[in-house]
């Protein structure tokens, strides 16, 4: 147990200085932690790495610079012309425009010349070095003296805390129980990989994720449409629920279509380089946006990845960090190349997409249909496969010959008899192929002929609500695909097609057998094209059973796969663009040679071996010699769940940048992480069962320490805006726990988006859902990028335009009228007092069981004093006024008095900071 | 310290006089600096001749060809190709790039000379009632910004940066002010009703970027609850909301003895507030006490909520309730074609209340601490875009010279600032002569006010140095003028 600091508190001690490290006045000046800071500060912007304004040759970013005029004359101060000018009465340094230097930093800039004016390198630069020693030693040891670790929190505060951190959720009462009456001695570790292996954990984490690449479901500039990426959003939630490692979940994101024979789930990933926002507005220049999109790629790596702002670097070498113009484009090279068209069309499919499961479920049932098929294919002998291929070869089934399809014909309208037929040459291929109007049905029929028994394939683009007839029978249609087995004869094909303005109208038919005109033999055909010639094969390939099977399970899969949806993919253009520095961030301002794709020196070479694309790029940001972007992680990590970071500034690791708290266990940690193959549930928990987690929160009556800045109290914050809508919905028994597709809409007030949207945009009406959709957790509330759900951005959620790693926790009135008036709010308060008036009789139980859910304990004597004494008063104006009881909840409950003065006590606790902070 | 932290820092005290048991001061301080939401005015850069802002932005980029850039020289070029040299490689959107050929396009609407403190002012027959206050007015003709497309303009002016992510003017003043009022928000924002809704606004022109959120401007809505979630459940009376947040109070008071974070102290001073707000906000939107004379002055339609009059009405009321960040958003302005029958319908709507806001200021005495401030994110062209006729045409974006009037708040009333051409298609300097080169960003040329030295100058009749309202983010000291920005002292009084 840790031992009560409370027999002190006499003694306060102000820890206002922390961050510059205890250091008297015989230690030798640090130069990066105490002298770098003041010059990048005070004297970058005029004698750093850009070379100032033209005024001066002076730079103070190296030794060789700062000696080689003497401005500094290592180990003589007053001889140092640096110094003598800092002290300079009559002509200061920095001049009056500037910040000024404080007496102290002139002193230590004094100090630091006569102990011979050396400089090393910016900390974040160097290589994390993984030193010995726990997270608790290392917290430890930065405590001033006569100040230990807090006592411990109690089991159910540990309990909530950890929950809330992990889940986003407080515990579920009989996992808290379970964990309270678990005596054994990693009863908190169980708990914890409990915790981390519901399906929960991944639906939190996933959320600062998307608040980091800055995830919307719409393109986020003028019409702010539609945007359809949320499978981007389902599998970052389902990776971090398996947990996979981070260096994997980088490398995906960044060029998962670069990897060789991308999987889909490589392929969703890369909507990472999709993100950005997007604009079609009429008139705008593409090279401008070709531009601008770049612009965005390379901050939101920067602050995402490197904790470092690019911004500067855009128009000019950056002021204050090592990193030169060239530089950037440089690294915005690596993003130049890719395929989709810097304008989005204002399409919800903004290509290249790529169709995937449509949510969650679909995903997993997606997954196990794969992993069937990959077995089935397996109990396959390969000599038989292929000498069947060339059997069915030898029969000609993939020739076209085979089948003959006439020239089709196209009419507009309901019903095609009483429509004029048209024709056409070919099959359309978009829009202005078809005749009529985009919005209109459109039908286009003609006439296969085959000679035996076929199975083709026929794909095409519809809005919704397509219609197939075969020879004038109507033929049941799962989706956009359908495949057609054709009996020998001729058979009449008539199709009707709802147009859509963004969706191009394609038909296309094709054979399955056509795959083996180009892929000669059965390994080189992708597992999908061989169960699908399995099953097709009649039994030519292998035997009756296998062919049933490939059947069967081939019937699954296109029933899957009529049922997938699209998202934003990331695709290389086979000849690269040219990437040029642009003279102050002007698009049209190209200068110099053509740049390759590099990165930033500072930040370590990348590998010769590693190609210069976007994989390339990502194996340098995985390499184990990466100074930033493990320390970068781990320090988000960290302020997840210690609420504040080591580094202060998450955003900023450069020279501006605050400098750790405790440098050495932010590398250790890092070095770690990589060293575990950058498994974060290993980092989490090694977080939580510290000794550093697990203190009371406390503020300390004998510590001044309110940023929390040596940790000798627990983690107590208010709750995100996410948090506290899933405790309340879930509290309420209300949360709807389905997982993934498309985002869903929550009621808002009206005319929200109305009032703000141009009339062509699709995302000026907000149709609130109401089948319970609405219920689900906050991470699937639609985000409309110009207007997301007032609910999120009244608690600090960003708008998701740009990137975001550290919210601010704002205290307003208008959060305290969504607290309490909010009609999701009241609708769970409503649900939760029902819950609580049907588990029991007693108001006492009834109290019991709303604490235990909401604050995962008993209520106090005095909460329990003010509770009823609210529920008393409620309950007397109820009675007496029954219409107000209707009013509040409703006509479908039994008792609307009762039911009314617990709604008002439940949304009065959920407003409470005893549901909304975590302590 | 930033300014606003050091009121804070006096408010904040005052606040927690009583309250923040054994708190150390660099607690106080440190959390101060957090939480600036009760900022008052008690220190700023220097004194200030405006208490208070009311801008009225006109989205979609007003012709300045059609209500206050009088060039009467166009008529005699009409439909002649505009001249090469005059649009001296400006670059023109993908609207009328295709276009064959580049038509002079003269207004059709009358000018008419209006006496102005100095040599008068030009206004056209659309503006009538804007026309009788010009002796407030100081009519900017040479406002101007790089962006070209909406998008990007609007976020420019009201953000400083062409790209979404920085924090809105408004923002940067309630960060910079704080907040005067005790039971209404700092930042109030209103959106005007138009019959051509063609552009979109966007949360990031009054978002607080990444300034804490409590800078956000909130918005005052013409539909459902003004503020948004500000009415009680049905059933709930303002007794029962009472008794309700005094064990709110009581709960929360609990949690601060036990956990002593001062965060939960300003929650409960909060939840005080909202309450406030839930009779003041009501109070504000009923204008049954407004004398008829008011309505004479705005125009009958300033009793139906969401019309332009309606809000600048709701402006002044707010203004007189200590509020001192104000925005109203008009839409519509984006004549690229039909410009007359649009403008003559967006200029409809406006006018009047602009005419009566400036009245209905100086009839209270509140004109002169009130800073006025009208005007789009860019100008239109003076070629036509689609089929030009004498009757109707339309006009593309024109970055290179707009106008924007100001009144009020320590503006020299009744003068013109600026000019352009006989084309409104560059600025001039005062000899009549192009500017050669282009005025830019990066250094101010007399004459000229690019949207940072607007921003800039908007900032420094309120009191603030927009090179010293800064805040960290990213490592850098960001401000709402980035690098750029010149107090335009000619136009100040």
């Amino acid at each position: 147990m840790p031992k009560t600091c409370l027999h002190i508190a006499f003694a306060i001690v102000i820890v206002a200085v922390l961050g510059v490290p205890k250091c008297d006045a015989q230690d030798k000046i640090n130069f990066a932690k105490q002298i770098l800071p003041i010059l990048s500060d005070k004297c970058f912007l005029c004698h750093g790495p850009d070379g100032g304004k033209g005024e001066t040759d002076l730079r103070l970013d190296s030794f060789e610079g700062a000696t080689a005029g003497g401005a500094v004359d290592p180990g003589e101060p007053d001889d140092s012309e640096m110094i003598l000018r800092i002290f300079d009465e009559d002509d200061p340094m920095p001049p009056e425009e500037s910040k000024p230097l404080s007496d102290v930093e002139k002193e230590l800039l004094k100090r630091w010349v006569k102990e011979g004016g050396q400089y090393t390198q910016h900390w974040a630069y160097v290589l994390p070095q993984k030193q010995t020693g726990s997270i608790d030693d290392w917290i430890n040891k930065s405590f001033p003296e006569n100040v230990d670790f807090a006592p411990q929190a109690d089991r159910a505060t540990l309990a909530r805390r950890a929950a809330l951190i992990l889940t986003g959720l407080p515990p579920e009462p009989d996992e808290l129980t379970a964990f309270l009456d678990d005596k054994s001695e990693d009863a908190y570790e169980t708990y914890l990989d409990q915790l981390m292996a519901s399906t929960r954990y991944g639906e939190h984490q996933a959320r600062y994720w998307l608040d980091a690449v800055r995830y919307g479901d719409t393109h986020g500039l003028h019409l702010d449409n539609r945007r359809g990426i949320f499978p981007y959003r389902d599998w970052v939630i389902r990776s971090f629920n398996s947990n996979q490692p981070f260096d994997q979940f980088i490398t995906w994101q960044l060029a998962g279509d670069l990897l060789p024979d991308p999987t889909m789930e490589q392929l969703v990933a890369t909507g990472f380089v999709r993100m950005n926002p997007s604009t079609a507005e009429g008139g705008v220049i593409p090279a401008e946006f070709q531009a601008k999109n770049n612009f965005d790629r390379v901050e939101t790596l920067g602050v995402a990845l490197l904790g470092t702002s690019f911004v500067c670097a855009r128009c000019h070498t950056h002021k204050y960090d090592p990193i030169t113009h060239t530089e950037y484009y440089e690294l915005l090279a690596f993003f130049n190349n890719t395929a989709e068209s810097p304008l989005d069309g204002n399409a919800y499919q903004y290509g290249p997409i790529l169709k995937v499961p449509a949510n969650i479920k679909a995903w997993d049932n997606w997954t196990q249909l794969e992993k069937e098929r990959d077995q089935l294919l397996k109990g396959l002998d390969k000599n038989i496969a292929n000498a069947a291929v060339e059997l069915a070869k030898s029969l000609g089934h993939w020739k076209s010959s085979n089948w003959k399809a006439t020239k089709p014909i196209a009419s507009t309208g309901e019903r095609p008899e009483e429509k004029q037929w048209e024709n056409i040459d070919r099959l359309p291929g978009k829009n202005g192929d078809l005749p009529g109007k985009t919005d209109q049905a459109r039908w286009v029929s003609f006439e296969v002929e085959v000679g035996s028994k076929q199975n083709l394939a026929l794909t095409f683009n519809s809005g919704p609500g397509p219609e197939l007839f075969l020879n004038g029978q109507p033929e049941p249609l799962q989706g956009n695909l359908a495949s057609l087995t054709l009996e020998p004869g001729t058979t009449k094909v008539e199709l009707k097609l709802i147009g859509s303005k963004r969706l191009p109208l394609q038909v296309e038919l094709s054979s399955l057998w056509d795959a083996l005109r180009e892929k000669k033999n059965w390994d080189s055909l992708a597992p999908q094209q061989q169960i699908s010639l399995l099953a097709d094969s009649g039994g030519e390939l292998v035997d009756e059973s296998k062919t049933k099977q490939a059947a069967e399970l081939n019937k699954k899969i296109e029933s899957a796969q009529a049922q997938f949806t699209t998202t934003l993919i990331a695709k290389e253009l086979p000849k690269p663009r040219v990437t040029k520095l642009l003279e102050r961030g002007e698009y049209d301002i190209p200068q110099g040679e053509p740049l390759n794709p590099d990165v930033p020196e500072t930040m370590g070479a990348m590998s010769d071996e590693l190609p210069r694309n976007r994989l390339g790029l990502a194996r340098w940001l995985t390499d184990a010699d990466h100074p930033l972007v493990t320390r970068v992680l781990v320090n988000r990590f960290w302020q997840q769940v210690f609420g504040v970071a080591l580094v202060r500034t998450p955003e900023e690791f450069g020279l501006q940048g605050d400098h750790p708290t405790h440098p050495e266990l932010l590398d250790t940690l890092a070095v770690e992480f990589h060293q575990s193959g950058w498994d974060l549930k290993k980092l989490f928990k090694r977080m939580l069962t510290s000794r550093t987690f697990c203190q009371q929160s406390k503020w300390r009556p004998d510590l001044s320490d309110p940023e929390n800045k040596i940790y000798a109290r627990g983690p107590g914050y208010r709750l995100d805006a996410e948090v506290i809508r899933d405790t309340a919905l879930w509290a309420s028994g209300l949360l709807d726990s389905e997982m993934g597709g498309e985002g869903v809409k929550p009621w808002q007030p009206e005319g929200m988006w109305s009032a703000l949207m141009h009339p062509r945009s699709n995302t000026k009406k907000y149709v609130a859902d109401q089948d319970g959709r609405e219920f689900r957790r906050s991470i699937y509330v639609y985000w409309k990028r110009t207007s997301p759900h007032p609910m999120m951005t009244l608690f600090d959620a960003p708008n998701r335009e740009s990137s975001c790693v550290r919210r601010s926790r704002s205290t307003t009135p208008l959060q305290s009228l969504g607290l309490l008036n909010e009609s999701q709010r009241i609708a769970a308060a409503k649900a939760l007092a029902q819950r609580l008036i049907a588990g029991g009789e007693e108001d006492q139980a009834r109290l019991d069981q709303l604490f235990l859910l909401l604050a995962s304990r008993k209520p106090t004597d005095s909460e329990k004093e003010v509770c009823l004494s609210l529920l008393e008063s409620s309950r007397e104006k109820f009675s007496k006024n029954l219409d107000d009881a209707t009013a509040l909840v409703g006509q479908d409950v039994n008792d609307e008095a009762e039911v009314a003065s617990w709604t008002q006590l439940c949304v009065t606790v959920m407003a409470s900071d005893i549901a909304i902070r975590l302590n | 310290m930033n300014p606003s932290d050091f009121q804070l820092f006096q408010t904040r005290r005052q606040f927690f006089g009583r309250t923040a048991l054994g708190l150390g001061t660099a607690a106080m301080a440190q959390f101060l600096g957090q939480n600036e939401a009760f900022a008052s005015s008690a220190a700023l850069h220097h004194t200030p001749k405006a208490k208070r802002v009311i801008y009225l932005f006109m989205s979609g980029g007003p012709s300045h060809l059609d209500t206050w850039d009088y060039k009467p020289k166009l008529n005699e070029m009409f439909g002649d190709d505009i001249p090469n040299e005059v649009r001296d490689g400006q670059r023109i959107t993908g609207m009328t790039s295709r276009q064959k050929s580049l038509p002079v396009c003269p207004s059709k609407y009358k000018f008419t000379k209006h006496d102005n403190n100095d040599s008068g002012v030009w206004v056209s027959e659309l503006l009538p009632h804007t026309a009788t206050v010009a002796k407030d007015l100081c009519v900017i003709h040479s406002a101007f910004t790089e962006a070209i497309n909406h998008d990007p303009a609007i976020t420019y002016i009201q953000t400083g940066s062409q790209i979404p992510g920085r924090p809105s003017l408004g923002a940067w003043l309630s960060y910079g002010l704080g907040n005067e009022s005790e039971d209404l928000p700092g930042y109030i924002v209103m959106h005007a009703k138009t019959s051509f809704a063609e552009q979109s606004l966007f949360g990031r022109l009054w978002g607080s970027g990444f300034l804490p959120a409590e800078h956000q401007g909130v918005l005052l809505r013409s539909q459902g609850d003004p503020v948004l979630y500000l009415k009680n459940p049905p059933g709930v009376s303002r007794a029962d909301r009472k008794v309700q947040l005094k064990a709110l109070e009581a709960l929360n008071r609990e949690q601060h003895r036990e956990f002593g974070d001062p965060e939960i102290l300003a929650r409960i001073k909060q939840h005080e507030m909202a309450y406030r707000m839930q009779t003041s906000v009501p109070e504000l939107m009923d204008l049954s006490g407004e004398p008829d004379e008011v309505f004479k002055l705005y125009g009958e339609e300033a009793r139906v909520p969401g019309t332009f009059s309606a809000c600048a009405l709701n402006a002044r009321r707010l203004a007189q309730r200590g509020v001192r960040n104000i925005q109203i958003f008009h839409r519509g302005w984006d004549a690229h074609g039909n410009l007359p029958r649009e403008h003559e319908s967006q200029c409809k709507d406006v006018d009047r209340g602009c005419a009566a806001l400036i009245k209905d200021l100086k009839r209270l005495g509140m004109l002169d601490e009130t800073l006025v401030v009208w005007g789009g994110e860019f100008g239109r062209t003076s070629y036509c875009q689609g089929k030009l006729t004498k009757e109707n045409y339309g006009r593309d974006h024109h970055p290179r010279c707009f106008t924007v009037w100001m009144a009020g708040g320590g503006v020299k009333p009744g003068i013109t600032y600026g000019r352009t051409d006989d084309f409104g298609y560059n600025i001039c300097d005062a000899d009549g002569e192009v500017l050669k080169p282009q005025p830019d960003k990066h250094h101010w040329t007399p004459g000229t006010v690019h949207i940072h030295d607007l921003n800039a100058t908007i900032l420094h009749l309120l009191g603030i140095d927009h090179k010293k309202l800064t805040y960290r983010y990213q490592g850098r000291d960001f401000r709402l003028t980035d690098v750029h920005g010149h107090v335009v002292h000619d136009i100040i009084a």
